[in-house]
């Protein structure tokens, strides 16, 4: 009693500051890891084959060097390459990601632009592979071995090889082609334009503009891309949620949960699916972070004008910037997702919280 | 009761509602059919544009919205390329020796701000494309513009040409309002390529007097015109133009389904089989696809080897080739495709002979003689480059010639081609503006083309020099015409380009339009010229 009475503040004391080291941890390892990738990226495109001024100038013009001299001093590169990165790091301390050689914009408009619209379909997609993945393992884990169990472990592995372009081209046939109930892609219909960004989300900014056409329309669209990226995350999840599962029904307490007569919801419910869920969140949080970096083939198929389209554009046009704003962002999607995860573990398992 | 079975009970329950909702919404959306109705235009295109400024502006997509926004000084209409027709020139004369081409302005046209379009803005609009040496400058090179009144231009070349008003016909020589670019950054000064900074403008707003004007841009989603209230000519059909970008698979669904007033761009070749007989089509055969040797020992000894590039060309299955393409695609006879005067005859065109190829390589003691071939690893108009460059591999496999296969990211391959180091290429190519005697200038020895393949005057057949001279001194087009057709048949005996197929580019348009046709002049379809067929 007395060592609990003097170890109880003690305790209290080194609970606040370790969860303030834990942060400061973190921080200061996402902020190693992006300047890490801004090293990388920053080798990576000078070492690939293909030059900024062949990719952006015309014949003419690289046949005048004055012109090319003009356009190298323009976007510092005529500078020795550690100068240019340290120019850029410079800006990038001061929050400019510098201007896009593709689009002529600061990349940090881009990206506000286009991350809004990836993030559109990640949500929705992410939610809903949640629910149906951990809802479809758990039931395999359940009817282990069974006919039922065999066609839910044949569907995931059809979900995890099928490639997105192919399903994406299967929903679109289907259900624009031969059903005529879905739109065939893009984020509104023509007739409709871009509502007044608020949020750049669609559907959000033509309800607030009271556009509730404009909003159905929006949400209308997100349908096929949604459910192309939902089948695929889910196809994951499906695996790792029965693969969990089924290592804690083989638990001890398990057992005892049923000796001791709780229902088998209350087992599943409280014991069973609470236990497994750890592995889940971590496969989630690397799911949802593979949506929010840009998902370039189904977005090209859709015509969604989201982060991974705008990847796809900056690499093959040797935009430095934009490429290099693109990795700082997947860099920071990961690190932040990966803490949220850390986090959402000791809400879930108390083990992890009390170590 | 435990809270996480209430947790799963309600989330199927959000789902079930989720569920329904998207049932709903399947049952209620309409597709696309019919959101293209109404005033608005459709146009699906796979986006290839970098700019909307007209001094900048090259690629396909930016060429077909830039034509809308800003007129020229001579145009063409559909898809006669056979005599440029008026547009802001009401007229216009050629002095004898090709140099001195005087213009006379349209006195009604007025910029979307009001302001009159003057010879000021028609010489400022010119020399600032030169002056900018961007991509479409380099046809501009020679030309200068001066005014003689407020309605009278000349535009001066110093070597003969009398293709100058098919240069003036084409997007990037659309008249700017040289009050609103100047104050905006703009400059036709000789500096202009360092100094001028109104592409950031024209990139946002058009200042130009044609038919439409741009309402927004995004290079990856879409690009929307709408109408120019103060336009001097008949009003456009539509006040509304949406550019949508949308890949090909998927245009050609949408086409398959639509039933308002929409278009695709992109649909050609393989592409057009199976859509509905509803559908109207425009086509004109305008692009050829070729190989090219290096023809610098320096950079291989096997192509630079004449006997070896004519053993490839005796190898070659042209017919086969032509039918990876599709739809309308024929076998090449030589560099200057169907759609514009001066190709050769369809009888001309080349022949598989794999027992001429052998006998080649044997004379030339060419023994399995080892080469690699790269190519930009891009779709280009339906077809998988890489399916036609494996065609060519195995066609040469029968000759005994043997193809390593070296597909490249398309920036990688204008890289390595601007170099001159490649043994062996294969690539679409099409004309810089619609006059075929340009090829002369791209393909002939020493030239773009022919400098980055290492075939020099000095390594060139004087005979296949003679003839490109000859093209470029004729001034009479029939007799130039002429002269291109000998200059291709030389070229075909003696020259590092083996051309394989023609592909034409098509407007498939819904039955509720009318005027949609291809327009081989560069800018794919005049938006202005389409209507509606149900009025």
């Amino acid at each position: 009693m007395t060592a609990t009475t003097i170890g109880a503040p003690a305790a209290g004391r080194r609970r606040v500051p370790s969860l303030v080291r834990f942060l400061a941890k973190r921080v200061a390892i996402t902020l190693g890891l992006l300047w890490g990738v801004t090293v990388v990226t920053f080798a990576l495109v000078h070492v690939v084959p293909g030059d900024a001024a062949t990719a952006n100038l015309s014949e003419q013009a690289l046949n005048d060097p004055s012109v090319v001299a003009a356009y190298r001093a323009k976007w510092g590169l005529d500078q020795p390459i550690y100068l240019q990165y340290l120019h850029y790091l410079g800006n990038l301390l001061h929050g400019d990601l510098g201007t896009s050689q593709q689009t002529g914009r600061p990349v940090l408009t881009d990206l506000l632009q286009y991350v809004p619209a990836t993030l559109e379909l990640a949500v929705p997609s992410m939610i809903l592979a949640l629910f149906i993945g951990t809802a479809v393992g758990m039931f395999a884990a359940v009817r282990h071995g069974r006919a039922s169990d065999q066609v839910v472990r044949a569907g995931s592995l059809l979900g995890l090889s099928t490639p997105p372009f192919w399903l994406s081209l299967v929903v679109l046939y289907l259900f624009f082609y031969l059903l005529g109930v879905s739109p065939s892609g893009g984020r509104l219909s023509p007739q409709f334009a871009p509502p007044p960004s608020v949020t750049g989300l669609y559907t959000v900014d033509t309800a607030l503009a009271g556009q509730w056409a404009a909003t159905w329309d929006a949400v209308q669209h997100l349908v096929l891309p949604v459910l192309v990226l939902t089948c695929l995350t889910v196809a994951t999840l499906i695996r790792f949620v029965r693969s969990a599962m089924l290592e804690v029904l083989q638990q001890d307490y398990i057992r005892a949960a049923y000796a001791k007569g709780l229902p088998r919801r209350t087992v599943l419910g409280r014991h069973l699916l609470r236990a497994g869920l750890v592995p889940v969140i971590t496969v989630s949080g690397l799911a949802f972070a593979s949506l929010l970096s840009g998902t370039v083939l189904v977005e090209n198929i859709f015509g969604w004008p989201g982060v991974g389209q705008y990847a796809y554009r900056s690499a093959t046009g040797l935009d430095l910037p934009s490429i290099l704003g693109v990795s700082l962002f997947v860099a920071l999607v990961y690190t932040v997702v990966n803490l949220l995860v850390d986090l959402l573990y000791g809400l879930i398992d108390p083990r992890i919280r009390l170590s | 009761m435990s809270a996480t079975p209430r947790l799963l009970r309600r989330a199927g329950i959000a789902l079930t509602a989720l569920a329904l909702a998207s049932t709903a919404t399947a049952c209620t959306a309409g597709g696309d059919a019919g959101s293209a109705g109404g005033n608005t235009l459709t146009i699906d295109t796979s986006f290839v544009v970098k700019s909307l400024d007209p001094g900048h502006v090259y690629e396909a997509t930016g060429n077909t919205a830039v034509h809308a926004m800003y007129d020229t000084l001579l145009t063409f209409h559909g898809s006669d390329m056979t005599r440029p027709q008026p547009d802001l020139a009401t007229s216009y004369r050629m002095s004898k020796d090709a140099k001195t081409f005087t213009f006379h302005l349209r006195r009604d046209a007025r910029f979307a701000d009001g302001s009159p379009l003057t010879a000021d803005d028609v010489v400022f609009s010119l020399n600032r494309l030169r002056n900018l040496k961007a991509s479409p400058s380099v046809t501009v090179t020679d030309l200068t513009a001066s005014r003689t009144d407020a309605h009278t231009v000349v535009v001066h070349v110093t070597k003969p040409d009398p293709n100058v008003p098919v240069i003036l016909t084409q997007p990037y020589t659309g008249i700017v309002n040289s009050t609103l670019v100047k104050a905006k950054g703009g400059t036709d000064g000789a500096d202009a390529a360092k100094a001028d900074t109104a592409q950031k403008y024209l990139d946002r707003a058009s200042a130009g007097s044609g038919p439409y004007l741009l309402d927004s841009f995004d290079a990856s989603s879409q690009l929307v015109l709408k109408a120019n209230p103060r336009y001097w000519g008949p009003k456009p059909r539509f006040s509304r133009v949406v550019l949508r970008n949308m890949d090909v698979q998927n245009q050609k669904l949408t086409m398959s389904r639509t039933k308002g007033t929409e278009l695709a761009l992109d649909l050609s070749g393989r592409m057009l089989e199976g859509l509905p007989s509803t559908l109207q089509r425009s086509s004109a055969d305008d692009t050829f696809y070729f190989l090219t040797l290096n023809a610098d020992p320096a950079v291989s000894k096997v192509t630079s080897n004449p006997a070896f590039v004519k053993a490839v060309r005796a190898s070659i299955d042209y017919a086969g080739v032509a039918k990876l393409f599709g739809g309308n695609a024929s076998p090449a006879a030589g560099v200057v495709p169907p759609a514009y005067p001066g190709a050769l005859p369809k009888s001309e065109a080349q022949h598989q002979d794999l027992a001429k190829a052998k006998q080649l390589l044997a004379d030339a003691g060419l023994h399995t003689p080892t080469v690699q071939l790269m190519y930009p690893s891009i779709t280009y108009r339906g077809v998988d480059l890489g399916t036609v460059a494996t065609k060519v591999q195995g066609d040469a496999k029968k000759a005994g010639i043997r193809i390593t296969l070296d597909p490249q990211p398309l920036s990688s391959f204008l890289n390595a081609q601007r170099g001159g180091k490649v043994a062996m290429r294969f690539s679409p190519q099409s004309l810089n503006y619609p006059v075929a005697a340009s090829l002369v200038n791209n393909l002939a020895p020493g030239q773009g083309t022919a400098a980055t393949t290492g075939w020099t005057v000095a390594r060139a057949d004087k005979k296949v020099v003679a003839a490109g001279k000859k093209v470029d001194a004729t001034l009479d087009p029939k007799a130039q015409q002429k002269a291109l057709q000998d200059w291709q048949r030389l070229l075909n005996q003696s020259s590092p380009y083996i051309p394989l197929a023609y592909n034409s580019g098509v407007v498939v348009a819904s039955p509720a339009l009318s005027g949609a046709v291809y327009a081989p002049a560069g800018w794919q379809v005049d938006i202005a010229a389409v209507g509606s067929s149900t009025k």
